[in-house]
């Protein structure tokens, strides 16, 4: 066990000598992990770098340096972790200043002395510990402040809601002035000596100052008009019936009489409320909200209630929240008002028309009264709450140089956890590339299927990459990637890869990822390729079905057409010659030996049509016992049409089959395919007429000649 | 032959290695190491091939074992080799290495030989 607890340092130098004496140095007390090069250090770290303790870091190293791997700490993070102390010989201070601006701790200058390396290590490691311990501090504050404030949010929304005929959003609202105030009064005095926790429990606690309300007849509480003085005296008792339930819900602060006696006098809906309040910790929280309750109606100058308590001896938090509820019950609507707008209200406050408040209050409200307003206008209570815990952990993180706290970093490596399980599930290959430095990670997965090194620079020049996607791939992939934008980061294309000796279809899809900066810069790419072949395969099995003759296997009519126009199209000038070729009396043998022998004839026809020409020229079975031919030739095409001719007469079976074909010849008809097809149709036409089992030309009748038909 | 007088014989600081690393069974470890590093053989193949960028790394990584390790001649030697590459390829480049060499054989020599003692 000891071993494990040992921590964990990353020396990364291309010297081994260097590495070792480092070792050596730092002696049994660390564990120590070596990296050669910048690209073995970045592996180590994004598989390892929540364990380490601190990196030694070289800067001239083959392949990655020390400042490209401290680009890749930046871009990923992990410089907030892990502290980074570099060791070189350099010492030019264009070096060193930039060493610090990428966040490098400490330096190590050649020649190392033992003693000197030791105290470094021990001092960096020390003071990272520290202080992460206080961001954890700080940040079980926040989660704690998370905790207490959404349970009692949503409760006290809901009361208020249904009982008061308030929005919901008061008690928001009152929570994030609240807070601004109290902000404002710590930046100007520290007379009220309020921590952060102090102002994160007073606006907390806040959202229960009305919570006596839940005792006050509905009737006196909705009565559109004026209260008369008997209703405003009951209305007055929520103070006292507010921190009386409070007290009540701490154990010990009442007596088991007088809470009895409490809840006899109130609702049952009150006491089953506070009983869900957090307060086994929360002890705190309900005394600040009980000063609250009590006396958010005392005013400055000592006539308010129900105590009448003046300046200072009304606690701050209940001056605090006396003047949020009156600022937000002003410029909001209740069922005896409409809103009044803010700079109205503001100067009623200000008139006194609401009772005196204490000065600096004051102050504090009308210096910030914009920032005020545009707070609380125009927001969902979703987004109050969002930026309220956002404010505190901003302000929790900004005292801590601006590092991550140790939750999000739990979160963040059990998101990255969840994503290496997925990415080793999945059979897909998946990749991110950052553009600076330049340099790809692949899923493990993906590092095996391609036998590529699961961390590399360079993609544009890494040769084993293109010849694994080649370089019109790549460059097309490049060229996505500059197309896209941050609203249409995602792409996807088909490409032919070179794995194992093999060519594969591949989809490869990919997002590119930008800075939040204005205007948004590219980062790199997310992406993963999926292996498309059989898919593929099937598909372009099931185009040539469709395009063939089932019985034959010859082209049917109108693929033969398309590759006839494709050929005309791509040579303009060449030789071809259309065939058209029918089978004699086709009706009368399938009369006399049945259809069965009948298909046998066509097939036959077929298949020795195929041995007669090219293979790249056009079979096809246009029909019935209609058949084409397309074919190119050099010279002579009689000798050739008449091989062919011969070749298309045979016995099958003791039957005699014989053909008659009409020509037509490319340069006499005119190079398109319905030219063709009628003049090759009209020597048909004459063969047939001559008697059958012949061939004819297609030639152009006199005068005519140049002209297409 | 000591290590001090090794030291002395390829041009080292003994007393200087000893105040820092602070103990003579770390640096005899090391120097009897020396030897065995590849980069001297990548500054005489990246030399050859005039390749300037792999030939400053080499000098680089010769430069800061030699500071390790008190090595103060070859050090020296190796540090302007490393200077006359930093920014480009330098006329005097060549004859710097030429020093390297003869210091790096020098200083080999040395440790081997001290290390010849050892065994018997």
């Amino acid at each position: 066990m000891a071993e494990k607890n040992k921590q964990k340092i990353l020396i990364v130098d291309d010297s081994e000598m260097n590495r070792s004496i480092l070792a050596d140095m730092l002696g049994e007390e660390y564990d120590i992990l070596e990296a050669e090069d910048g690209v073995q250090a970045v592996s180590i770290l994004s598989k390892q770098y929540s364990e380490l303790s601190l990196v030694l870091l070289d800067i001239v190293m083959p392949r990655l340096d020390g400042f490209g791997v401290l680009s890749a700490m930046n871009q990923n993070g992990w410089i907030v972790d892990v502290p980074v102390i570099m060791v070189s010989a350099e010492s030019g201070s264009r070096q060193v200043e930039r060493a610090y601006e990428l966040g490098v701790t400490d330096f190590i200058n050649r020649p190392f002395d033992a003693l000197v390396v030791r105290r470094r290590v021990v001092n960096t490691i020390l003071l990272y510990a520290k202080q992460k311990r206080l961001i954890g501090m700080v940040e079980d504050q926040i989660y704690e402040t998370e905790q207490r404030s959404s349970l009692m949010i949503d409760i006290l929304s809901h009361i208020v809601e249904f009982r008061n005929g308030e929005s919901g959003l008061h008690i928001l609202h009152v929570r994030t002035l609240t807070a601004m105030l109290l902000d404002l009064i710590c930046a100007r005095t520290d007379r009220y000596n309020l921590s952060p926790r102090d102002i994160s429990l007073i606006s907390t606690a806040s959202a229960l100052h009305d919570v006596g309300k839940i005792a006050i007849d509905g009737a006196i509480l909705n009565k559109p008009g004026r209260l008369t003085s008997e209703e405003f005296s009951v209305m007055k008792t929520h103070t006292t019936v507010g921190a009386e339930m409070l007290q009540a819900a701490v154990p010990g602060w009442i007596t088991d009489e007088e809470y009895d006696e409490l809840m006899k006098t109130h609702t049952t809906a009150g006491a089953d409320m506070l009983a869900s309040l957090p307060v086994q910790n929360g002890e705190d929280l309900v005394k600040v909200a009980y000063e609250i309750c009590r006396w958010h109606h005392e005013r400055w100058d000592g006539r308010g209630y129900p105590d009448g308590l003046k300046g200072d001896d009304i606690p701050i938090s209940a001056q605090v929240v006396s003047l949020a509820d009156v600022y937000d019950a002003l410029t909001s609507p209740r069922v005896y008002k409409p809103a009044i707008p803010h700079e109205e209200a503001l100067q009623m406050i200000l008139d006194g028309q609401c009772g005196q408040f204490n000065p600096l209050l004051l102050e504090c409200l009308t210096e910030n009264a914009e920032k005020i307003r545009t707070a609380l206008t125009g927001d969902t209570a979703e987004q109050i709450q969002q930026r309220n815990l956002r404010s505190i952990s901003e302000e929790a993180l900004r005292g801590e140089g601006g590092a991550v706290s140790e939750r999000t970093l739990r979160l963040l490596d059990y998101e990255r956890m969840k994503y290496r399980f997925f990415a080793a599930m999945s059979e897909e290959i998946q990749f991110e590339y950052t553009a600076s430095p330049s340099m790809v990670t692949l899923s493990a997965y993906g590092s095996r299927m391609l036998g590529l090194e699961e961390i590399f620079m360079d993609p544009q020049h890494n040769e084993k990459l293109l010849s694994i996607v080649g370089q019109g791939a790549l460059d097309e992939i490049i060229a996505n990637q500059h197309r896209s934008t941050p609203d249409e980061p995602d792409s996807s294309m088909e490409l032919i890869v070179h794995i194992n000796g093999e060519n594969r279809w591949f989809r490869v899809i990919t997002r590119s990822v930008w800075t939040s900066d204005m205007p948004p810069r590219y980062a790199g790419l997310l992406g993963k390729a999926i292996d498309i072949h059989e898919e593929k395969m099937r598909l372009s099995e099931l185009e040539k079905k469709a395009s063939l003759d089932p019985l034959t296997g010859l082209l049917n009519r109108s693929s033969a057409r398309e590759q006839i126009e494709n050929r005309l199209l791509v040579h303009p000038n060449g030789h071809f010659a259309l065939a058209e070729i029918d089978i004699d009396n086709f009706k009368r043998v399938n009369d006399e030996r049945g259809h069965i022998f009948g298909d046998r004839v066509l097939q036959e026809l077929a298949a020795r049509m195929r041995h007669s020409v090219r293979s790249s020229d056009v079979c096809c079975r246009a029909g019935g016992e209609e058949f084409f031919l397309f074919l190119e030739y050099n010279t002579d095409i009689e000798r050739t049409v008449e091989r062919i001719f011969n070749n298309l007469r045979f016995e099958l079976e003791g039957r005699r089959i014989t053909v008659s074909m009409g020509v037509a010849r490319g340069e006499a008809s005119g190079l398109t395919y319905e030219g063709l097809y009628h003049a090759a149709d009209l020597a048909l036409y004459e063969a047939k007429e001559a008697g059958k089992d012949q061939f004819r030309f297609y030639e152009e009748p006199a005068g005519e000649k140049g002209e297409s038909i | 032959m000591t290590l001090r007088e090794c030291y002395a014989a390829l041009g080292g600081d003994y007393d200087e290695v000893i105040s820092r690393l602070r103990s003579e069974r770390l640096v005899q470890k090391f120097v009897l190491k020396f030897p065995e590093d590849g980069s001297f053989d990548a500054l005489c193949g990246a030399m050859a091939a005039q390749n300037r960028e792999e030939a400053f790394r080499a000098a680089h990584t010769i430069k800061g074992m030699c500071q390790n390790l008190s090595f103060t001649k070859l050090g020296q030697s190796a540090h302007e080799l490393t200077e006359a590459l930093r920014s480009g390829w330098s006329e005097a480049a060549p004859a710097l290495f030429e020093t390297v060499r003869a210091d790096y054989e020098a200083t080999v020599g040395a440790v081997r030989e001290f290390a010849s003692q050892l065994d018997v």
